[in-house]
């Protein structure tokens, strides 16, 4: 489970991920669009990203500027290699669940992939376990509130 | 519609009594066809998702943990009540699976792997994450296929007995059907759709409205032959797509509501048993 702990600590990792910007864009001091311009970002430059605040992203390029960028510029992965391999994370829940070797499971586990999907037989008694967990309007209200979470009214996009 | 009507105008005409054709048996057929075509009413949606919901609950269970399920519960019954459809019976799981997902039922069901809670920093995430499903709830994308297939595979009176009938055959066909939706996937337009939707629920429900977009983002950054998202990806259009469009669509309301709450630190508690 070592794996999973770490998988746990990635979002606190600064400057974790390798990342490219779509379209030419200004490295900015701060995080607004009216920041001081740190640099000028090629097409397709390629920076290291760290955490996230509203819409931008921290930044730093491969000659140690560091700056926000609009996070929707940005996509992971560096440019021309592939990403990081499986997680594996299947196999580690079948081993978890079953005590034995998950690679000798191979009927009878249960999981979301098509083939589950389409042979699952309905599960009466967690349908109704779920009802048991449902909150009222007025309940989840009360939620919203004590995290100060305010209801705001905002437009569908025109279609 | 029209190609049924053709040979029928060609019996009512005199011309042709000579082919004897039984009228009755057309005037059947023409009948049931619109009866498959019919809208499934709100009662009819609620049931046919209760049936699929327990599919779903079939190929994963509930992760067993009541905190966390109530939690995820409040959050998307908040979002919910922001919404047209905030009457409905909505109810919210987590399926304890590896794989990284999310399901909407009709009727107002909705599923979020552990697998993906687990790669979510914060509530504004998870918030974005249940309204992109609350979306095709409201929208009621599967529904909209589910009737489309359906005119297929259960002629006449069998779409009809699948609707009034939950013990038939045609029923238990009708959810097969409709539970094959979440390995087929929707349209791609239905899932822009339900993307641009959900950011504007989330930011109704006072989040962040980045959440979405950041475990698109997150989601981006995976490898896509990595099988934890093997069926997402290919039920979905890719994420870098999908991020694309929001920002060619909704950057404004994206950047009105940047700085709402992101809440890392309840999520970091309520949900310590998707970890």
């Amino acid at each position: 489970m070592r794996f999973l702990a770490l998988l746990w600590l990635l979002p606190f990792l600064c400057w974790a991920e390798p990342a490219v910007v779509i379209r030419a864009t200004e490295l900015k001091k701060e995080p607004a669009t009216d920041a001081a311009t740190v640099a000028e970002l090629a097409e397709n430059a390629a920076l290291d990203a760290g955490e996230r605040k509203g819409g931008w992203t921290r930044v730093r390029t491969p000659g140690g500027s560091e700056g926000w960028v609009k996070m929707l510029l940005l996509r992971y992965g560096a440019p021309g290699t592939a990403k990081a391999g499986d997680t594996g994370l299947s196999q580690m829940f079948n081993v978890a669940r079953t005590g034995t070797s998950g690679t000798t499971v191979t009927t009878g586990v249960r999981g979301l992939d098509a083939e589950q999907i389409s042979n699952a037989h309905p599960n009466v008694a967690e349908l109704g376990k779920m009802a048991s967990f449902a909150a009222t309007k007025e309940a989840s209200s009360g939620f919203a509130k004590r995290a100060k979470l305010q209801a705001r009214q905002v437009d569908y996009p025109a279609p | 519609m029209r190609f049924l009507f053709l040979p029928l105008a060609l019996v009512l005409t005199p011309a042709h009594a000579q082919f004897n054709l039984n009228l009755d048996r057309i005037l059947d057929t023409v009948k049931n066809v619109s009866k498959a075509t019919r809208e499934i009413d709100e009662k009819e949606e609620i049931a046919i998702g209760r049936d699929m919901a327990a599919r779903l609950l079939g190929a994963a269970p509930l992760v067993a943990d009541a905190r966390l399920q109530r939690y995820v519960n409040n959050v998307g019954r908040w979002l919910a009540s922001q919404t047209e459809r905030a009457e409905l019976p909505w109810q919210f799981g987590v399926l304890d699976a590896p794989q990284l997902n999310a399901f909407a039922v009709p009727g107002g069901t909705i599923f979020v792997t552990r697998g993906l809670l687990a790669k979510m920093r914060n509530e504004a995430e998870l918030a974005g994450v249940l309204s992109h499903e609350i979306a095709h709830v409201l929208k009621k994308h599967h529904l909209k296929a589910i009737q489309k297939g359906a005119q297929v595979s259960l002629a006449g009176d069998a779409f009809s007995t699948a609707l009034s009938d939950s013990r038939s055959e045609a029923r238990a066909k009708l959810i097969s059907f409709g539970t094959e939706m979440y390995s087929r996937g929707l349209d791609k337009s239905d899932e822009l759709e339900a993307d641009r939707l959900g950011v504007v629920i989330a930011a109704r429900g006072g989040y962040d409205a980045y959440g979405l977009p950041a475990v698109l983002q997150t989601l981006q950054a995976m490898n896509a032959e990595d099988s934890a998202v093997a069926l997402m990806f290919k039920t979905h259009p890719a994420p870098a797509e999908r991020l694309d469009a929001l920002g060619e669509k909704m950057q404004p309301t994206l950047d009105a509501y940047s700085n709402q709450p992101q809440l890392p630190e309840r999520f970091t508690v309520e949900a310590k048993a998707a970890r």
